[in-house]
């Protein structure tokens, strides 16, 4: 199996200053004093390259939630919006958020199993902040955040992975199982309450303190191969036992993604997750970073922002189905 | 109401005081309620009456609550950090400290919390580049990352077994 079913990785870092609240939402005066030391600081390291500033007063409401939608700002920050920044460096996807829930939080996002790349992304940018300024920091507790479920090394390490068969066989709960013994999270991405649809999960760590960060990347990843190899296990059974039901699966999806013209986000998560698994089995032709750039292409804010315009259910369902048929190709 | 300690204020909680078999009401208000929780015994209960107090209020009706009176009783927080003037209490409903020295003011009461959150209370990992040490270390750990790729690439694996080793060794020393 060539093509990775890990789609992509993230780190993120917070971080505080020590001698400024942790909310800065009411103190428009304070936030703006988090802003310029961290702006300051990063232009002055010459780690600013391909940043740039953005206040989120000055972005659009669109804007903000296609950035959220992007992961290259947190919900949280789209909504702060009176006191909340980003330092972005959009290609190479680092954000340096400001005024989120701790003063920064430091996030570099990589395709594939790129973890321990990311963290360095991560570190390479604090390193550079912190010869400039200092952040809350105590021997025992490590990094001081505003909750403290991110005291310590306040990383979150994560990866995203397209579990089809661990999924349709129900073997995620005691995936999840395992990796919680660990002090790692496994849920859904795409959808709401326990629906993982496009059967895409996130592996990441809840524990952050008390380990290195090496350990807790290790973690992550060892987790992430250990639920690629049961992937590609179940694959090989199930290409080997049910070879026709698993070709009906992906052929019918690939061929009905080439050819709806109208998608909603359900139909489209079913399609492209056999489509994705048709790919990993080698069985279609098509670039897996094109048919993985679908999955956030496709979301609400990305189509309205590709059509500059607001757009209703329908209109958004049939966006969608031009979007996946401009990126594939169209059968009919 | 009037509150039973002072005499003055409105009592806002009702506490059933327990003490061996014997029971008495106490109707308290806040600043009673708080002075009370700060000496030793019973403080724990009265945080509970302090919960199930608000809980009231939200319905307005009274709280009752029993109290079991307890020398061996853990204390109850009911602290500020004089920093930033974040209550215990407040803290405990939101789940968000109020700035650094917080950690400080907080220290006793977010030990257990924190190592139920991640099972370790003692950090590990990286430390800021402004402590003189931290720096030494982190150039030793460039070094020995470094000696350990060279020794992985000439296919060395005991040493780069025993460079991963101490440089392992060093990111827990570097957390005592």
């Amino acid at each position: 199996m060539s093509v990775s079913t890990v789609l992509s990785s993230r780190v993120r870092l917070a971080r505080n200053y020590s001698d400024l609240p942790f909310d800065l939402s009411e103190r428009p005066d304070l936030a703006e004093d988090c802003l310029s030391r961290t702006a300051g600081a990063l232009a002055t390291s010459g780690a600013d390259k391909g940043f740039l500033l953005h206040r989120m007063a000055d972005l659009s409401e669109g804007r903000r939630a296609f950035l959220a939608e992007s992961r290259l700002i947190s919900g949280d920050l789209a909504r702060a919006v009176q006191t909340g920044a980003v330092l972005l460096n959009e290609r190479d996807g680092l954000s340096v958020m400001i005024g989120e829930e701790d003063h920064l939080r430091i996030q570099a996002i990589r395709p594939r199993m790129e973890l321990a790349e990311a963290a360095g992304d991560c570190f390479r940018l604090e390193d550079a902040l912190s010869k400039q300024v200092s952040f809350a920091f105590d021997p025992e507790l490590g990094y001081l955040t505003a909750c403290p479920t991110n005291t310590g090394t306040g990383l979150r390490a994560s990866i995203l992975v397209h579990l089809p068969m661990v999924s349709q066989q129900g073997k995620s709960g005691e995936v999840s199982e395992m990796a919680a013994r660990l002090g790692l999270t496994i849920r859904g991405v795409f959808g709401k309450g326990r629906l993982a649809l496009g059967d895409v999960y996130m592996v990441s760590n809840h524990v952050t303190l008390g380990r290195t960060e090496e350990e807790l990347i290790s973690a992550v990843l060892a987790v992430g191969r250990h639920l690629t190899d049961l992937e590609a296990t179940l694959r090989e059974t199930s290409r080997r036992e049910e070879r026709l039901t698993l070709e009906n699966r992906v052929y019918r999806a690939w061929a009905l993604l080439r050819s709806a013209r109208t998608l909603s986000s359900n139909e489209f998560y079913n399609l492209w997750s056999s489509a994705r698994l048709g790919l990993s089995l080698g069985w279609i032709e098509a670039e897996a970073d094109t048919l993985d750039a679908l999955l956030w292409d496709t979301l609400p804010q990305h189509l309205v922002a590709w059509r500059e315009t607001a757009l209703d259910e329908k209109k958004l369902n049939e966006a969608r189905a031009e979007c996946v048929l401009n990126a594939l190709g169209k059968l009919f | 109401m009037i509150c039973d300690e002072c005499g003055q204020r409105e009592a806002t909680v009702t506490l059933t005081v327990v003490q061996g078999t014997e029971r008495t009401l106490r109707n308290l208000c806040p600043e009673c309620m708080r002075r009370m929780s700060n000496a030793k015994g019973m403080l724990s209960a009265i945080f509970a009456a302090a919960m199930a107090n608000m809980a009231a209020l939200a319905q307005q009706r009274p709280a009752e609550t029993e109290v079991e009176e307890s020398l061996e009783e853990e204390a109850l927080p009911d602290k500020t950090c004089e920093r930033c003037g974040m209550t215990y209490a407040a803290f405990k409903q939101s789940g968000r400290l109020g700035c650094p020295g917080c950690y400080e003011a907080f220290r006793e009461e977010l030990q257990p919390m924190l190592q139920q959150l991640h099972g370790r209370t003692q950090h590990a990992g990286r430390q800021p580049l402004q402590t003189e040490a931290a720096r030494r270390t982190r150039s030793r750990q460039e070094e020995l990352h470094r000696l350990m790729s060279e020794a992985v690439q000439r296919e060395d694996f005991e040493q780069a077994a025993a460079l991963r080793d101490e440089l392992r060794a060093m990111a827990r020393e570097a957390a005592e």
